[in-house]
């Protein structure tokens, strides 16, 4: 083509693009004249114009990718290449598709070198499959291996994560990547994997970060396993073509078998030895025979870089690292990275000793160690790796654990036994675990899952669901208790519950018991109307409880083994309760609790025979009224969970006491067992050995969830998870333009209040109260220039203080400040000091009334008083007749004209009138009793809260008592609402709780 | 053997480029032997060690060869000009050959269906392979702009660099690119039947 004529084409080119695409064709037709020729180019080049960076870009790269990825598009046996996904010492791993079987996967190319010899591929291969066997959880699988055109190649589990290598190279030299309670819980899960092949006799020899995956979900994977042995098969291969960016080496290991060079030869071949190298263990530097402790030294090296973000051993050459190896002490852990737990570098240093007699024996030894101290320190943490960042949408899916924590100090652990504990459930928040029973030889656990039985096989892992017996009405009943098992192993129980609307105190009223056998089938009813308590030592007598008192069961009964010949034991009369039974272990006498009245602390022990004859009373050592569970072993000692004067009720502590073999005392003092700081397990059974025991841990937070509100309130959208952390979170009120939310959260350890757009992740903290002080309710005045909120001195009790646990009336001689804040900052004021029953309350603008409710002084009278966020106490608006024993909650309507008052607990919803109109009532149509009360934003109905069939419920309801389900909740905690005020959107508050099951040894 | 880079590469490239400006042919050729073993070397790092959770970019190739073979104690915007249009070129180069060899190589009878083997990809080689004789092509009719999209593309130059380095303006760049985008696009299309 000439110059000329190419210039003119580009010259027309130009300009056509730069019309509108309309006006093309006339701007064309008139520069082309008659050209036809020119016009039918550049109209050609022009219909290329589109996406043409793209295309040549795409096509620069597409090279580049099959550059390195030859076999991308290329159809292998039955996986279709899709891409290149990596490569590393062992080769290009491509993702792949299975053609056969429609599933995702990885393959693994092994180098040519590898296949030089036969035999030792054979090899190889043997034990890379029973490695793989393995299925466990924390060791990926490999389905298959193949062969194409003389290269191996291994199909494996496509994981979507990153390696320990890539977690550590993104956070950068020196930094520790993950949180101390990721790496526990990392740390674990690997040990649980490197256990189970170690169990089998399978070693890694080769751990290292890069052999670590970590999945999405937050599940370590080991890459790799029994694969070590083939790297030694080309470790010596010097490969031009992929000399490494870093100085870095390929895997490098000893191998006993095998008369290649010793690592020395092999790192002075390559050179430099930065990679691998880096985590061998002192005998792998030797060329020692290797057992299973090498991997312990191994990922002790992996453990303390994740703690540190550095190496434990340095070298800048080969030799000068494997020196380090064999000679240098690393530097303790908790001194290189301060925030790492002194507890944590002495497991570190177990694991790195070189001598492997000292170091720790076992994975699963290290592997309690880790779980003690993660329970210790952070009892509460589970992994959270997902960036919830991402979370505009319900979050409900994953697990969150970690709630509102103070660390309190915690006494000295000097005389305690060194307890073993295990984590054996790991259930999200939303789909938490209940009761749970291990079998008596410690094999399998049962445990409920929402409701269902499940039967997991503690070493594997494996888990059953027992089906659901047909003759279990849901509706109106459901599985909440499990265990204990029947001495042989073969059966246990389960308790069913009645679905009552406010079931919070258990007893046999609706509940039935159920026998449940280990070799399937649904379990069946033995007994209606019975509590669940214990069976004898031979398993002959189950014992119950049953005929409910005034408060609880107020019989002890007895029956066989299917139910038959039940009988009465034990009884006492309507105020009193009996509960909690243990036997002597020739199954003749029993000892159980008695409480007189309502007040757990007039309870104590009784034994008497089970034939009948005189009881004994005894007295415990301990405060009975703080005994939160306990659970007898065999050998006549009980084991008990106590809340201890000073801490939190959700933090108890277990010890254990001694009685005589004809259960008539208590023998000796009772012995501490455990020093948690934030912490209740509640006792669940024991092994028959009585060495074992299993625990139940119950963490419960709190979060902001937001729904979109249509039909003027009456219907809403599944709420969305605003607050993604796992503290205490209230939603308090929202600004006047309705788009942001403000709520109080202790997630630092002390409230504060803070303000969050909806569809943000990030909250800005509006106030931080200091350590004492709690913030128990507020609002926005009128015209939205301040936070009026309430404040108390907290009194050692429970955190929870908003919504949840105010059921006893406003103390009037107990005052609250009431105080201001402004909206666009500077330091909070005092409006006024009174003893205030729920919140303070304000209308909307045009409206400039605010509210507070107070009692009368013999609190028969609720007297709501306006006030002014900056001049204080108003004038008496209204006076309501109370219950003077009932907190009630109530809420100012937004144009100031009316009250709502609900009696806590009643489904009756007074309305009063503040401008001389009718007082009405709303009665709430099929609802029993409520939990709170606000008004809509158009001031024509009311949210109100309850409960129902699954849990905590939201409700709208207009003014002639009609409900709308807004929202479930599966919880037992009041869900109340707070609406913006352009009646669009209503923020509730959410109740998770965290619980897992825990085996606990060596008390 | 190591290729770590030694000091006397980056001074040896700093200096070839020095001497390059001056005018002297031999100096081009030491540097591009430099420079294409260490694209080559930084290539197969990246494919095989680096790849995982990123995007493949030849650019960033070219850009950590320069990082590493040219002195950055004393860099001149020459040096750097230069650089990058050796070894954006050079990049093209590595990638074709590696293109042309994997379709000569091209083993048939793979036992797949028919359309399967064709719909799943229409062989990236083979598009390679065309761009580069389309670019050839270019390169006699209009070599300024064969630059410009050897420097966007295998070099990753922004758009004020390769006005920089092709000595015009960031308009005339931007004025070539999409117009040897566009006609590089139709011959592509010519040569392999797909756009």
């Amino acid at each position: 083509m000439n110059p000329e004529r190419w210039a003119q084409i580009e010259e027309l080119f130009h300009r056509a693009t730069d019309c509108a695409p309309g006006e093309r064709c006339a701007f064309l037709d008139k520069a082309c004249g008659n050209d036809a020729e020119l016009r039918r180019e550049v109209e050609a080049l022009l219909s290329f114009d589109a996406n043409a960076s793209a295309s040549v870009g795409g096509t620069v790269r597409g090279g580049l990718e099959d550059a390195g990825f030859p076999l991308t598009g290329e159809i292998i046996s039955h996986y279709r290449i899709l891409d290149g996904l990596g490569g590393g010492g062992m080769g290009l791993v491509y993702r792949a598709e299975d053609i056969k079987l429609g599933r995702k996967v990885a393959l693994k190319f092994l180098p040519e070198e590898s296949v030089k010899d036969p035999a030792a591929l054979g090899r190889f291969e043997r034990e890379a499959r029973s490695a793989s066997a393995l299925e466990h959880p924390n060791i990926c699988p490999i389905y298959e291996f193949g062969e194409h055109e003389g290269q191996p190649f291994l199909v494996m589990q496509l994981l979507e994560g990153q390696t320990l290598r890539e977690l550590i190279a993104a956070a950068g030299p020196g930094k520790p990547p993950l949180e101390l309670k990721n790496l526990l819980d990392l740390a674990i899960q690997t040990l649980d994997g490197v256990d189970a092949a170690h169990q089998k006799g399978i070693i890694h020899r080769d751990i290292k970060p890069a052999n670590v995956f970590v999945t999405h979900e937050g599940q370590a994977k080991i890459l790799d396993f029994g694969l070590a042995k083939l790297a030694s098969l080309w470790s010596a291969v010097d490969d031009r073509e992929s000399q490494p960016l870093r100085r870095s080496v390929e895997p490098v290991v000893a191998h006993e078998n095998l008369p290649v060079s010793t690592p020395d030869m092999l790192l002075s071949r390559t050179g430099v030895a930065m990679g691998t190298a880096g985590y061998m263990s002192p005998e792998q530097v030797r060329g020692e025979k290797l057992d299973q402790r090498t991997d312990l030294f191994s990922f002790g090296l992996v453990l303390y870089e994740l703690a540190t973000g550095k190496r434990a051993f340095e070298g800048d050459t080969g030799p000068e690292l494997q020196e380090a190896i064999l000679t240098k002490e690393p530097n303790p852990a908790h001194k290189v990275n301060p925030a790492v737990p002194e507890k944590l570098a002495q497991i570190l240093q177990r694991a790195l000793e070189k001598d492997r007699e000292k170091r720790y024996q076992s994975a699963s030894d290290m592997r309690s160690d880790l779980e003690a101290l993660r329970l210790e320190i952070a009892p509460r943490y589970r992994p959270r790796w997902r960036a919830l960042a991402a979370a505009g949408v319900v979050v409900l899916s994953i697990a969150s654990a970690a709630y509102w924590f103070a660390m309190r100090s915690v006494k000295s652990s000097a005389a305690l036994p060194a307890i073993k504990l295990r984590q054996l459930t790991s259930n999200s928040s939303e789909n938490g675990v209940g009761d749970g029973a291990i079998s008596p030889d410690g094999k399998y656990l049962a445990y409920m899952e929402r409701e269902k039985i499940r039967l997991k096989h503690i070493e594997t892992g494996e888990t059953r669901k027992i089906p659901q017996p047909a003759n279990l009405d849901t509706s109106r009943e459901g599985f909440g208790g499990i265990g204990p098992w029947f001495p042989d192993g073969t059966k246990f129980l389960a308790a069913s519950y009645p679905r009552a609307l406010h079931a919070q105190e258990m007893t046999s009223q609706g509940s039935s018991i159920w026998i449940v056998s280990v070799s399937g089938g649904p379990p069946h009813r033995i007994r209606d109307e019975a509590y669940l308590d214990s069976i004898s030592p031979d398993g002959s007598l189950i014992s119950f409880e049953t005929h409910k008192g005034k408060f609880l069961d107020r019989e002890i009964w007895v029956m066989g083994p299917e139910g038959e010949h039940a009988r009465k034991v034990f009884e006492v009369d309507e105020n009193n309760m009996v509960f909690g039974v243990g036997w002597s272990k020739d199954g003749k006498r029993v000892v159980f609790q008695r409480q007189d009245g309502p007040n757990p602390a007039d309870s104590y022990f009784v034994s008497g025979d089970i034939n009948g004859g005189p009881l004994t009373k005894i007295v415990a050592p301990f405060a009975p009224e703080s005994m939160q569970s306990g659970l007898w072993l065999p050998d006549n000692r009980l084991i008990y969970a106590l809340n201890e004067p000073g801490f939190k009720v959700t933090t108890c502590n277990l010890f254990e006491i001694r009685m005589n073999p004809q259960l008539t005392e208590f023998i000796g003092e009772p012995r501490r067992l455990t020093n948690f700081a934030e912490l209740c397990a509640k006792l669940q059974n024991t092994t028959a050995d009585g060495k074992q025991v299993v625990l139940h841990e119950w963490r419960p937070h709190s979060n902001v969830y937001v729904s979109e509100l249509q039909a003027d309130g009456t219907r809403a959208s599944a709420p969305s998870r605003l607050t993604l952390d796992e503290s205490w979170n209230h939603p308090l009120a929202w600004s006047v333009d309705s788009k942001t939310v403000l709520f109080s959260s202790d997630r630092a350890g002390v409230d504060q209040v803070f303000k969050q757009s909806i569809g943000a992740v990030d909250p800005e903290s509006l106030l931080t109260f200091r350590k004492n002080e709690n913030i128990t309710g507020a609002c926005i005045s009128p015209d939205g220039s301040w936070l009026i909120y309430m404040v108390v001195l907290d009194k050692g009790g429970p955190t929870n203080k908003i919504m949840g646990v105010g059921v006893t009336p406003a103390d009037p001689t107990a005052k609250n400040d009431l105080m201001r804040l402004p909206m666009t900052g500077g330091p909070p004021q005092m409006v006024l000091t009174a003893s205030i029953e729920e919140w303070p309350r304000c209308a909307r603008s045009p409206s400039d009334l605010c509210a507070i409710a107070e009692r009368s002084a013999d609190s028969k009278q609720l007297v709501f008083t306006a006030f002014d966020a900056v001049k204080g106490r108003g004038r008496e608006l209204a006076r309501s007749n109370v219950d003077p024993t009932t907190y009630y909650h109530w809420d100012l309507s937004p144009d100031g004209t009316r009250i709502a008052l609900l009696k806590n607990r009643d489904n009756r919803i007074e309305i009063l009138s503040l401008i001389g109109g009718v007082e009405q009532e709303v009665v709430a149509k099929g609802w029993d009793f409520l939990k709170s009360v606000r008004w809509t934003a158009n001031g024509k109905g009311l949210f109100v809260s309850g409960y129902g069939e699954r849990g905590a419920a939201m409700l709208h309801l207009d003014l002639q008592g009609n409900a709308q389900l807004l929202w479930e909740h599966p919880s037992v905690v009041n869900i109340y609402g707070v609406p913006s005020p352009d009646g669009r959107h209503l923020a509730m508050r959410g109740w998770n709780v965290d619980s897992s099951l825990w085996l606990m040894e060596n008390f | 053997m190591s290729h770590l880079i030694a000091m006397s590469d980056t001074h040896e490239v700093t200096l070839l480029l020095a001497k390059w400006a001056k005018g002297n042919q031999k100096a081009l050729d030491d540097l591009t032997r430099l420079v294409y073993r260490e694209l080559r070397h930084l290539a197969a790092s990246y494919l095989r060690k680096e790849r995982q959770g990123h995007t493949l970019q030849p650019t960033a190739l070219v850009h950590e060869a320069y990082v590493r073979l040219v002195d950055q104690t004393n860099p001149t915007w020459q040096n750097r000009s230069h650089f990058f249009g050796v070894a954006s070129r050079l990049m093209r180069q590595i990638l074709v050959d590696h293109a042309r060899r994997k379709q000569a190589g091209k083993r048939a009878g793979i036992k797949v269906p028919f359309d399967e083997a064709v719909s799943f990809r229409r062989g990236r080689s083979r598009d390679l392979v065309a761009l580069d004789s389309a670019l050839t092509e270019l390169e006699k009719i209009d070599p300024r702009k064969c630059k410009a999209v050897e420097l966007r593309y295998f070099g990753g130059l922004s758009m004020e660099e390769i006005a920089h380095t092709l000595e015009v303006s960031e308009i005339t760049v931007r004025r070539d690119l999409r117009m040897a985008e566009a006609w590089l696009r139709q011959e592509m299309t010519k040569r392999v039947g797909v756009a």
